[in-house]
């Protein structure tokens, strides 16, 4: 009556490879990254990091023991994670309404609304942080209206609530590139059907679309915070030093100390910025935010009532003028004579820009050059890790990704005397010199260092692709990697590039791996030639113009990369039929 | 394992420069290249390696700018492949290279130089590295602002402690720059332990940051961030000198030290490096020392007769520098623990350590008008609670308890951990910051 | 083309298993269909027939190969989805050239297939828009197009209607199985609605907890269920548990003469167009008219009869009169309609 088999065949166990849903190139490119990691990653910070272990003759634990008894790390790291948290409110308050314009509106200029989100996080080292303080400081321009207009000051860079203030406008932008991406992915159909049900305004967006697109939120907000939680620049700029990043790098930094602590805080730094970002991993966890199968196409974009519309640039433009006022400030430095304690220079000149040009066009080259390069391993790695992590029940798998997260919480100092301390007895053939001091190792010190920031955006992408779409492909004879290559990348372009972007624009900027690693001045990049310029007070506007310099390569390369991005989206959704 | 076979390479190496190194620089020809690390900024390094290279067309100078702390850190870290030169200011920063064996000796032969400048030698006694300026350490300040705020024009370090300059006055941590600590040190020796430490506590209470990095205070008051700033001499003197509204003036506790340049062990470019410390020392190159953008004090004592009229000469104002007897081995055994200690009492606690004193500052004045003797008792202990150190001269250069800073030896057993002492300092900073802001309170509600 | 078979398959890791032990084979040319509940495991079964997901245990063959490991990409089993996975970049063309593509057809070659296959589901002149330009229906041919020009040698539908509105349900569901006779091309079809099943497959796997509960024609499955599952989600079933003593079965206060089987527990199913309603009194067993339903060509009583809801079908024919609700009945059942379950 039936065909239930009735003799009792062999059970066959199937062989653990493949019931890891796992390729031979699965496999490679776990191997390939794992030892990219190893590599340059964990060999050099551990060869730093063990002095923290290292009591002069064996392993201990007493300076973990002395961290959690001494009353200014207990207090330091209550206040890195009061800030961290206060930060992401804040930048979110931002963030989210500039988010939502941009996908939601038809606006002329959500491609510059895009690409200034990105420009803060460009903020030239030193530079930047004269020009935060020529404008939002204490005697800083805006003050100083105010105390002659109104008689009072506001401390805008005062302590703890001045940090969070100024890391807010700083990395708001995390949150805005990830949502961003999240919310363009969304199924119109979700957004329609909550309108049938009735909801609109601002339940249909607590409700439906930001819960749709929390993937992306999440990864912005743990970004941020890990980001804010290792920051050292903006914590010392304001002298705030009651915090774990800058008491870390204080102690790593100073001349003759063998102090162990200085390790112990950068290796806690490391293990609560992993936590962080697991933490919000969990909280994602047994969430299906895979949307249909049309693919996305995003919230259906719609004319802007004139009422709106005025709130909305109202809102945009200040959030915008508060984020870019660092950068206003250093373009003022650039073209300004002498800036002392008054609201604008002096007087306004070209020179330094004239300077610059004569002196420093190999900084420019080298700039884009390397960080193209370190984006390019970044969102490989990234887009390779993401896909491992999701796509394969690889062992380890969730270790890898973890391991490329605590880059994030990494100072680049650690990594810079970690990569020397590994890489220099290594030689070059031909007399090229030592590995380390190598051009290509400040590429690869800077995808390191950035890596973090491609593998969020790229896993927030591959979560929000319905894993069908793959199936579907290699049900069709599609091997796992032209799957990958046909299908998925594609797929995920938004956000493998969002990844690029903020790796590129953030490396372009990165100065403490800089300046162990670079060896000549050829070879340097904007960054170096910005520290080597503020240096002297003569330097200040030539350093300011190479800061102007470096936002502007930044900013035009994230505007072709929206417009190419969008180009692609419009293609998909919809909207597209009428094209 | 690793460091085995680096000190057997350094070793080969250090034999090489023994055999080779010391015949005179001029006997044989340079090198193609001198690779030169350093921490001035380009306005200094510029006029000198172009003028070296003139004079030497064979010879190209690379410049690796790093801070003092990073080039000390990768001279370290680079020892099988080292750069050929290390020129920097904080005299300490050499120190650290030398008992690491990182510097080879030398014997300038330039005639005309100074013995010593100051209170210390212009070279180093074993001859690792050379002085080539002198620099000292003073007040610049910014003219729009102490017009601006109404303030006295700052002479002296005890001007600094004067209520008006609440919050007016910048510094950088001595732990995060050589000069920095040399001034503390000098101040500290000047004064003594005691009383020295009263006055950078009475300074600090009107401190309105305390910078990472000696250049964020020249920065600062440059743009007028803060007003008054605690620097060393070019620092103000080449801002000045851009046309920034600034001036500098020498207090009479200062100190004036070398800067200084070195040749790392195992450079492959010898003597191209020999020929650049000879350079350095000539005519020629003390000259450009004049500079108004470079703007410090030649070691070469006839070339101050071409400085332009109000020049400091170190070498003819005795008041410059002259009253302290700096004392090396003093600084050099506490050197790290001061480094701690003004952290602990100064840059972690600046929040309370100035809170006690606008309390204080407030108090004095209610005190002045109420003439309670009460207050007055108050105010005395306050003060006091303020402005005293947690150890006394001799526990600081006690090795069993400065070695704690060290790096960690079998041989050198400490009393504590570095952690622990530090523990305790920042609960005595606190208590006593604490205790005498509310004893200052009180001070002013005394009748 | 080639048949499929599945030997002892198991999946799962930790906890309950998802498929425990799972055999059955389909023939070459056959229309399978696995039916259940959702959660019963038979999109679970289709996936490792299709390669996604590999079994802890046991075998999958197509024709004679064993594929148990061979990754999806080299099955040749086309599988259409229920979400059509449709990929969005890419045009209609695109997509159904994209198998073609993967297989090294030159280009001409692949043009001409591209275009038979829109062709046979009526889509030719839509090559050109983008997946989210069509329809739901357009998207569903375009997807069984791109799985059919690779001529695969298993066709695999996962609940490929679930997304039509019911008329374009019906039509589909009968181009698919008139797609299916035409190309005679071994097909399984995972659905939870019996009546699409009945509707197409020749052979029907009925699946309940990971488990095959009953493999046969659909006749079969309707007519001898094997079990209380197989009875129920098929249809209408009345089920009476209870005794059999002496020829004589015992439920709920229902007694039912002249049962051929030993005395001990039995359960007896029958469906409501084998029951007859007779005056009360007649043989049978007696009851209450409970409630009563116009479907149309039967009108559906509801019998209350000792402690059970016996639902009765009778024929309807215009003028034919109704019972009312109350009236008392007696239901008459013949022996050889009883079917006795297992378990």
């Amino acid at each position: 009556m039936t065909d239930v088999a009735v003799q009792p065949a062999p059970v066959r166990r199937t062989p653990y490879l493949a019931r890891w849903a796992a390729t031979p190139f699965h496999i490679g490119c776990a191997a390939l990254i794992a030892a990219y990691l190893v590599a340059f990653l964990i060999v050099p910070v551990a060869s730093v990091v063990f002095v923290a272990f290292w009591d002069g003759s064996g392993f201990t634990l007493v300076n973990f023991a002395d961290f959690f008894r001494t009353s200014i790390m207990i207090e330091s790291a209550w206040n890195s994670i009061y800030v961290g948290l206060m930060t992401v409110a804040l930048a979110s308050a931002i963030a989210v309404p500039l988010a939502y314009f941009t996908v939601r509106f038809r606006f002329r200029g959500a491609a510059i609304i895009q690409t200034l989100g990105v420009v803060p996080l460009v903020m030239p080292p030193f530079v930047g942080a004269v020009a935060m303080q020529l404008v939002f400081g204490k005697n800083g321009s805006i003050n100083l209206l105010l105390m002659d207009a109104f008689g009072f000051r506001i401390p805008f860079m005062d302590g703890l609530n001045g940090v969070i203030f100024v890391e807010a406008l700083h990395y708001f932008p995390f949150i805005l590139l990830n949502l961003s991406a999240s919310l363009a992915n969304i199924d119109s159909a979700m957004e329609e059907s909550a309108q049938n049900l009735g909801a609109s305004g601002w339940r249909l967006f607590s409700r439906i679309v930001f819960p749709l697109a929390l993937p992306g939120y999440v990864a912005g907000a743990a970004l941020v915070f890990a980001k804010v939680f290792d920051d050292l620049a903006t914590p010392l700029l304001l002298n705030v030093t009651n915090m774990l990043a800058p008491q870390a790098y204080l102690r790593v930094t100073s001349v003759g100390i063998a102090d162990p602590m200085g390790y112990v805080i950068s290796t806690i730094l490391v293990v609560l910025s992993v936590m962080a970002v697991w933490l919000s991993l969990l909280a994602l966890k047994n969430r299906e935010f895979a949307t249909q199968q049309r693919g996305g196409g995003g919230l259906s974009k719609r004319e802007i009532s004139r009422g709106e519309r005025i709130a909305a640039y109202g809102f945009i433009l200040a959030a915008l003028f508060l984020a870019l006022s660092p950068h206003i400030g250093i373009l003022l430095l650039s073209v300004g004579t002498i800036w002392s304690f008054s609201v604008l220079p002096d007087g306004f000149t070209l020179a330094h820009y004239t300077t610059i040009f004569r002196e420093a066009g190999g900084f420019m080259s080298n700039t884009i050059l390397y960080c193209a390069i370190a984006a390019l391993i970044d969102v490989v790695l990234g887009a390779m890790i993401a896909y491992l992590a999701m796509r394969t029940r690889l062992p380890g798998r969730h270790l890898l990704d973890q391991i490329a997260m605590a880059a994030v919480a990494v100072p680049g100092l650690v990594l810079g005397i970690g990569i020397l301390r590994t890489y220099f007895p290594v030689d070059l053939p031909f007399g090229a010199g030592s590995l380390a001091t190598f051009w290509l190792m400040l590429a690869i010190a800077y995808s390191v260092r950035r890596l973090p920031y491609a593998l969020r955006s790229c896993s927030a992408a591959l979560q929000q692709l319905h894993q069908s779409l793959e199936e579907a492909a290699e049900n069709l004879g599609a091997s796992k990697s032209t799957t990958l290559m046909r299908i998925v990348v594609p797929l995920m372009a938004g956000g493998i590039l969002a990844g690029f972007v903020t790796s590129f624009a953030t490396a372009a900027v990165e100065l403490s791996a800089t300046l162990l690693l670079v060896t000549r001045d050829a070879n340097a990049p904007l960054s170096y030639g910005i520290y080597v310029y503020m240096q002297s007070p003569a330097g200040r506007g030539p350093g300011a113009a190479l800061g102007v310099v470096a936002v502007v390569v930044v900013a035009i390369a994230t505007w072709l990369s929206f417009r190419v991005a969008e180009r692609d989206r419009a293609k998909r959704t919809r909207s597209g039929m009428a094209i | 394992m690793f460091t085995t076979k680096r000190r057997n390479l350094l070793a080969t190496i250090g034999a090489f420069a023994l055999i080779f190194g010391a015949a005179p620089a001029s006997a044989q020809p340079l090198e193609e290249k001198l690779v030169i690390v350093t921490s001035f900024s380009r306005d200094v390094t510029g006029p000198f390696v172009a003028a070296f290279q003139k004079l030497h067309p064979g010879t190209k100078v690379e410049i690796q700018s790093r801070s003092t702390t990073a080039g000390v850190s990768f001279i370290r870290e680079t020892r099988s492949n080292p750069p050929d030169m290390f020129w920097a200011s904080a005299p300490d920063a050499f120190e650290v290279l030398k008992k690491g064996s990182l510097l080879q000796k030398y014997k300038p032969s330039a005639t005309g130089i100074a013995e010593r400048v100051g209170p210390s030698p212009v070279n180093d006694p074993e001859g690792f590295y050379f002085g080539f300026a002198a620099s000292g350490y003073g007040i610049m300040y910014n003219t729009r602002y102490v017009r601006a705020n109404s303030l006295p024009i700052p002479k002296e370090w005890d001007d600094l402690k004067k209520p008006e300059f609440f919050g007016h006055v910048g510094i950088s941590a001595p732990s995060r720059s050589g000069t920095t600590h040399l001034t503390v040190e000098t101040i500290l020796q000047g004064e003594g332990w005691d009383k020295g430490w009263a006055s950078l506590l009475e300074i600090g209470g009107n401190f309105a940051s305390v910078s990472d990095r000696s250049f964020g205070v020249p920065d600062a008051v440059n743009s007028g961030q803060y007003g008054v700033g605690i620097v060393i001499d070019f620092f103000g003197l080449s801002a000045k000198a851009s046309g920034f509204p600034v001036e500098f003036v020498y207090p009479s506790v200062t100190t004036i030290v070398p800067a200084n340049i070195g040749i790392v062990a195992g450079a492959k470019n010898g003597n191209a490096a020999k020929a650049f410390v000879e350079f350095l020392l000539s005519d020629e190159g003390q000259t450009l020392l004049l500079d108004p953008k470079i703007q410090r004090l030649p070691v070469r004592l006839s070339v101050y007769d071409k400085a332009p009229a109000g020049y400091p000469n170190p070498f003819k104002n005795a008041s410059l520098g002259s009253r302290v007897n700096f004392n090396n081995d003093v600084s050099e055994v506490r050197y790290e623990l001061l480094n701690s200690l003004f952290d602990r009492l100064i840059t972690f606690r600046l929040k309370e350590l100035t809170e006690a004193w606008k309390s204080i500052h407030a108090a004095t004045a209610a005190v002045s008008k109420s003439r309670s003797a009460e207050g007055q008792k108050l105010l005395a202990n306050a003060r006091k609670l303020a402005s005293s150190a947690p150890i006394t001269e001799a526990q600081a250069k006690d090795p069993q308890i400065a070695g704690s800073f060290q790096e960690k030896r079998p041989d050198k057993p400490v009393a504590a951990r570095q952690a622990e002492f530090e523990e305790q300092w920042d609960a005595f900073a606190r208590r006593n910051y604490a205790e005498a802001k509310s004893l200052a309170e009180q001070a002013a509600r005394a009748r | 083309m080639s048949g499929v078979e599945i030997e002892r398959v198991s999946f799962g890791y930790g906890g309950a298993p998802i498929l425990d032990d799972v055999s059955l084979n389909v023939a070459k040319g056959e229309f399978f269909a696995f039916l259940g509940p959702s959660g019963s495991g038979k999109t679970t079964l289709l996936r490792l027939v299709a390669g996604f997901g590999m079994p802890s245990s046991g075998t999958i063959r197509v024709g004679a190969r064993d594929v148990t490991l061979v990754p999806p990409w080299k099955r040749n089993v086309g599988m259409v989805f229920q979400s059509y996975a449709l990929w969005p970049h890419m045009t209609v063309e695109a997509n159904v050239a994209f198998g073609l593509e993967q297989r090294g057809l030159p280009r001409a070659e692949i043009g001409g297939k591209v275009r038979r296959g829109l062709e046979l589901v009526g889509l030719s002149q839509l090559a050109e828009r983008r997946p989210a330009q069509l329809s739901g229906g357009q998207q569903q041919r375009v997807a069984l197009a791109r799985t059919l020009v690779v001529e695969p040698e298993v066709l695999l539908l996962d609940e490929p209607l679930s997304n039509l509105d019911a008329k374009l349900r019906v039509e589909m569901r009968h181009e698919i199985s008139a797609l299916q006779r035409k190309l005679g091309l071994t097909t399984i079809y995972v659905t939870h609605d019996q009546e699409e099943a009945n509707s197409v497959a020749d052979r029907i796997a009925v699946l309940d907890g990971g488990r095959i509960q009953q493999v046969g024609t659909p006749v079969e499955l309707y007519d001898r269920p094997a079990n209380r599952f197989v009875a129920t989600f098929l249809g209408t079933a009345n089920i009476l548990e209870g005794h059999v003593t002496g020829r004589q079965f015992q439920s709920g206060g229902i007694s039912i003469p002249d049962i051929d089987r030993a005395d001990g527990p039995a359960a007896m199913a029958f469906r409501p167009q084998d029951a007859q309603i007779a005056p009360p009194d007649g043989p049978g067993f007696g009851g209450t008219i409970a409630r009563r339903e116009f479907l149309g060509g039967t009108i559906r009583y509801s019998i209350a009869a000792g402690t059970h809801m016996i639902v009765v079908d009778v024929p309807h024919h215009r003028n034919a009169s109704a019972l009312e609700i109350g009236t008392p009945v007696s239901v008459m059942i013949e022996p050889a309609r009883f079917v006795t379950l297992a378990g």
